[in-house]
C-alpha cells in the first residue's frame, strides 16, 4: 500500500490516467471543501513510492476531475465556484481554458470515452452541461422537463458503450438517463433510492445497461436499465443491493477488468470491494429480484483512512486489482485490492 | 454555508430505514391477491370427520377461482402442503384441482415439511414467481387429521434406530413439549395463562365476526352413529370454547408425563381444515386488475434439535429479522403456531416479542392445527387483521416435528 499526503487539502476525487499506468490525479479542497482554495495534484507512481509531479491551485475548492481522453497531458476540474478549468500538466500555474456557466458548485466532470471529443459536467444548479475543449460555450444544457424541479446533480457520466448516452444521479435520489440524440433528452427516470440522496453512479464496463448507484441511505443498488420498458417514469427494481457501508456511499466505480467487481468509498471511512453476484446469477435467473444482504458480499474492506473516503478509482493499465482512494484525511492511497483482508457478510 | 448543510444532511441517519424498504413497491414483487380457509372442525367428531382433505381443497379452489374471477388457465402452478395423507396427497390433490374446474394444463404438486407444509407451499410459489418460472400460482394446505393422522409411518431401519441422533426423530411431539418446558423453565401456570388467552382472543374474535373475511363456507356430509348421512354447511371454527380461563385449564391432567405440564387444554387441537392463497407477480396483478392484499417478502427454514423441536420459531424468526435488518417489535403482528403453549411462549419470550403482537385472534390451541394446512391458514388469518387494525408488517412462524422452524415475512397493502 502506497500513501501520498495532500497536506492541507482534503481529497475529493482521484483518477488514474487513461494513457499511462504510472500517473494519477487528485482533486482536493482546503477546509474539507467548505470554504477556501482547491488544488489539483498530479502524482507519479514510482518505484520509490508516490511522487508529486505538479500541482495547480484554484481559488475555490475542487470536487472532481477528468483526464482528457484525447490528450494525455490534459485534465478538466470541477470547481466550487461553478467554473470548469482545463489544465495542461506540462504547463505551470494557470489553466489553458476556463468555462463559467454553472451557477453553483460543479460536482462532477466526465470525459466521453467513446467519441473522446466532448466531456460533461453536473452541478448543484441542477443542470448537466456538454462541452468540447475547443469551444468557448457549452454545446448543450440538460435539465429535467417540468414539472420536475432540478436538484443538486451530484454526478453525470457518459456510457462507456454509447457516446450519446449519459446517466445522472441527484439529491432527489433519482437515476436519470439522457439520450443526446433526442430533443427531449431525458429518456428514463428511476426513483432509485426512494427519496434518499443519490451521490454517485457508475456504468458497468462489461454489461451494457448495468449501472451502480450509491446513496445516503447507505446502499449501493445495481440496475439493469434495459429492463425499463415503461418509458420515462420507469418503475424498475434493482437487480442487486449491496449493503454494508455504515454511512452514505460517496463514490462507486466498476472494475475495468471484471464485470462483477465494484469499488466503493463511503463517509464510514472505508472503501470496499464488492462482488456483484447478480452478474452471474442473471444468466440463470432471467428475472432475479435478489433480496437484500443475503446475496451481496463484501470481498475486501480498506479501513486505512481515518476520515470520510470520498474518491476511488481503478488502475486501468496497471496490474488488474490495483486501485486508488482519496479521503478527507489528506491521504491518497494506492493499493492492490487482491491483497486486502477478506470479509463476507 | 450551503456546503456544510449539504454534507451534514448526507451523514445524518439513514433516511430509508429497513422498515420503509419493505413498503417499496416493485413490478416484480410477489403479491397475495386472496387468502381463504375453511372453518376448522374437531378431529374425528366434527363436521369434516367424513370429508377427505382433497374435498376440502376442491371446494376452496373452486371458491378462490369464483371470487377472484381469475382465468384458471393462466395459473402456472399449484402447490399443496399436507403431512398425513399417503404420499402427502399428491394424487388426490391433483384430482381435486381437476374437479374444481382447473384445466389439466395447470400442474400441481404437494409438499411436506411437516407442520410448516402450508408455508412451504407459499414459499415455493413465491420463488417460482420470483425466478420468472410462473406469473400466477396457488399455494394451499389441506389436512384431514380425522382420516389420515396417527397412522403408522415407515418403520426406521436398524441403522437409524441404533443412531442416537437419528432416533430422536421418533420422540412424540408431546414429549418434545415437556422437554422445552423443562429445559427453559416454562411453568405450567404460564402455559395455562397463554392457552387461556388464546381461547379468550379467539372467542372474542369469533363473536365480533373477525373470521368472516377468511373463512369460506364448506359443505360436507357427516355420518351419524346409525350411519345416516346429513349435509351441513360449515362456517365457524368448532374448537373455540367460550369461558376458558387459566384457572379452568389448571385442573386438566398432564397428557404425556405424570409430572408434566402439557395437556389437552394447552396444546393445539386435532382438527380438519384447508386453506388457499392466490399469489401473483405485481405487474401481472395490475394488468389483470386483481386486488392486492399484501406482499410476500421472504421465508426460510432452520434446523433445531429434534428433542426440543418446539423452539423452531425461536430459531427461525431471528434469522429472518436479521436478514431484513428488523427489530422484533418492528413487526406489527406475529402468527406463531401454537403447537404447544410451552414452545410458543418460549419462542415469544426468546425472540423478545411484545406478547400483544402475537396471535391477536387466538391460535391453534383455541381453534386447531390441521398440520399441513396451518402454514397457509396463517396468511388467511393475518392479512384481514393487519388491514382491520391499519398495521403493515406480519410474520408467520411455526415449529416443525423432527426439529425445524420456519418463518415468513409479509407486508399488508
Amino acid at each position: 500500500m502506497y500513501k501520498f499526503r495532500t497536506q492541507g487539502y482534503n481529497g475529493y476525487s482521484v483518477k488514474y490516467s487513461p494513457f499511462l499506468d504510472s500517473k494519477i490525479a487528485c482533486a482536493a479542497s482546503a477546509n474539507f471543501g467548505l470554504v477556501g482554495n482547491g488544488r489539483l495534484y498530479v502524482l507519479d507512481l514510482t518505484p520509490n513510492g508516490i511522487v508529486q509531479n505538479i500541482a495547480f491551485d484554484t481559488q475555490d475548492g475542487l470536487f472532481d476531475l477528468a483526464w482528457s481522453e484525447l490528450h494525455e497531458n490534459q485534465i478538466v476540474v470541477a470547481g466550487g465556484d461553478g467554473a470548469i478549468r482545463l489544465f495542461d500538466i506540462t504547463l505551470k500555474d494557470f489553466p489553458i481554458k476556463s468555462w463559467k456557466e454553472h451557477t453553483r458548485e460543479v460536482f462532477s466532470v466526465n470525459w466521453n470515452m467513446v467519441d473522446k471529443t466532448t466531456f460533461c459536467s453536473s452541478s448543484w444548479d441542477g443542470s448537466i452541461k456538454i462541452w468540447a475543449p475547443n469551444r468557448p460555450q457549452s454545446l448543450r444544457t440538460l435539465l429535467p422537463p417540468s414539472p420536475i424541479t432540478p436538484s443538486c446533480t451530484y454526478q453525470a457520466l457518459y456510457s462507456p458503450h454509447d457516446p450519446t448516452l449519459l446517466a445522472s444521479v441527484d439529491s432527489s435520489g433519482h437515476l436519470r438517463l439522457w439520450d443526446l440524440r433526442r430533443p427531449n433528452p431525458m429518456v428514463v427516470d428511476i426513483n432509485a433510492h426512494l427519496g434518499a440522496e443519490a451521490l454517485t453512479l457508475d456504468w458497468n464496463k462489461y454489461r451494457p445497461g448495468v449501472i451502480a448507484t450509491g446513496s445516503v441511505d447507505r446502499s449501493i443498488r445495481i440496475w439493469d436499465i434495459r429492463q425499463s420498458r415503461d418509458g420515462v417514469s420507469a418503475s424498475l427494481s434493482p437487480i442487486n443491493e449491496l449493503l454494508g457501508h455504515e454511512y452514505a456511499v460517496r463514490k462507486v466505480s466498476w472494475s475495468p477488468h471484471r464485470g462483477d467487481v465494484l469499488l466503493s468509498a463511503s463517509y464510514d471511512m472505508t472503501a470496499r470491494v464488492w462482488t456483484d453476484r447478480s452478474a452471474t446469477e442473471a444468466m440463470f435467473r432471467p428475472r432475479a429480484r435478489i433480496p437484500a444482504i443475503s446475496r451481496s458480499s463484501t470481498m475486501n474492506v480498506i479501513s486505512t483512512h481515518t476520515e470520510f473516503v470520498v474518491g476511488c478509482d481503478w488502475s486501468l493499465w496497471g496490474a488488474p486489482g490495483w486501485a486508488a482512494t482519496c479521503a478527507w484525511d489528506e491521504t491518497v492511497l494506492v493499493f492492490d485490492t487482491n491483497s486486502l483482508p477478506r470479509l463476507n457478510n | 454555508m450551503d456546503r456544510l448543510q449539504s454534507i451534514s444532511n448526507q451523514i445524518q441517519a439513514n433516511p430509508t430505514s429497513a422498515k420503509e424498504r419493505l413498503f417499496e413497491k416493485s413490478p416484480d414483487d410477489v403479491v397475495f391477491v386472496a387468502a381463504y380457509r375453511s372453518a376448522f372442525t374437531k378431529g374425528r367428531k366434527g363436521a369434516f370427520k367424513d370429508t377427505d382433505a382433497a374435498d376440502l381443497l376442491q371446494q376452496l379452489l373452486k371458491t378462490l377461482v369464483e371470487r377472484t374471477k381469475i382465468d384458471p388457465s393462466i395459473i402456472g402452478d399449484i402447490v399443496v402442503g399436507n403431512v398425513s395423507n399417503v404420499g402427502s396427497g399428491a394424487t388426490e390433490f391433483r384430482a381435486a384441482a381437476l374437479a374444481a374446474g382447473i384445466p389439466y394444463t395447470v400442474p400441481l404438486m404437494s409438499v411436506n415439511r411437516q407442520c410448516s407444509s402450508g408455508l412451504m407451499s407459499v414459499i415455493q410459489i413465491a420463488r417460482e414467481i420470483q425466478t420468472g418460472q410462473i406469473d400466477v400460482g396457488i399455494a394451499a394446505g389441506a389436512e384431514s387429521m380425522s382420516k389420515s393422522w396417527g397412522k403408522p409411518t415407515t418403520p426406521f431401519s436398524k441403522e437409524l434406530i441404533s443412531n442416537p441422533e437419528a432416533q430422536k426423530c421418533t420422540i412424540p411431539m408431546g414429549i418434545t413439549s415437556e422437554n422445552v418446558a423443562a429445559k427453559y423453565h416454562i411453568s405450567r401456570a404460564d402455559q395455562d395463562a397463554f392457552a387461556a388467552s388464546s381461547y379468550q382472543k379467539a372467542e372474542k374474535a369469533q363473536k365480533a365476526g373477525l373470521f368472516k373475511d377468511e373463512i369460506v363456507p364448506i359443505t360436507a356430509e357427516v355420518k351419524d352413529k346409525d350411519g345416516n348421512t346429513q349435509k351441513v354447511t360449515v362456517t365457524q371454527d368448532e374448537g373455540i370454547r367460550p369461558g376458558v380461563t387459566a384457572e379452568s385449564l389448571s385442573k386438566i391432567r398432564p397428557a404425556f408425563k405424570k409430572d408434566g405440564s402439557t395437556h389437552a387444554g394447552n396444546a393445539s387441537q386435532v382438527s380438519d381444515g384447508a386453506a388457499v392463497t392466490l399469489m401473483v407477480r405485481r405487474s401481472v396483478a395490475e394488468k389483470l386488475g386483481l386486488p392486492i392484499i399484501g406482499k410476500f417478502i421472504d421465508g426460510l427454514s432452520v434446523g433445531v434439535p429434534p428433542e426440543i423441536m418446539g423452539i423452531g420459531p425461536a430459531a427461525a424468526i431471528p434469522v429472518l429479522l436479521k436478514k431484513h435488518d428488523l427489530q422484533p417489535n418492528d413487526v406489527d403482528i406475529y402468527e406463531i403456531n401454537e403447537a404447544f403453549a410451552s414452545q410458543a411462549l418460549y419462542s415469544v419470550r426468546h425472540v423478545g416479542i411484545d406478547e400483544s403482537r402475537v396471535n391477536p385472534k387466538g391460535g391453534a390451541i383455541a381453534f386447531g392445527h390441521p398440520l399441513g394446512c396451518t402454514g397457509t391458514r396463517q396468511f388467511a388469518t393475518l392479512f384481514p387483521e393487519l388491514r382491520r387494525t391499519g398495521k403493515k408488517i406480519g410474520v408467520t412462524s411455526m415449529c416443525i416435528g423432527t426439529g425445524m422452524g420456519a418463518a415468513s415475512l409479509v407486508v399488508a397493502e
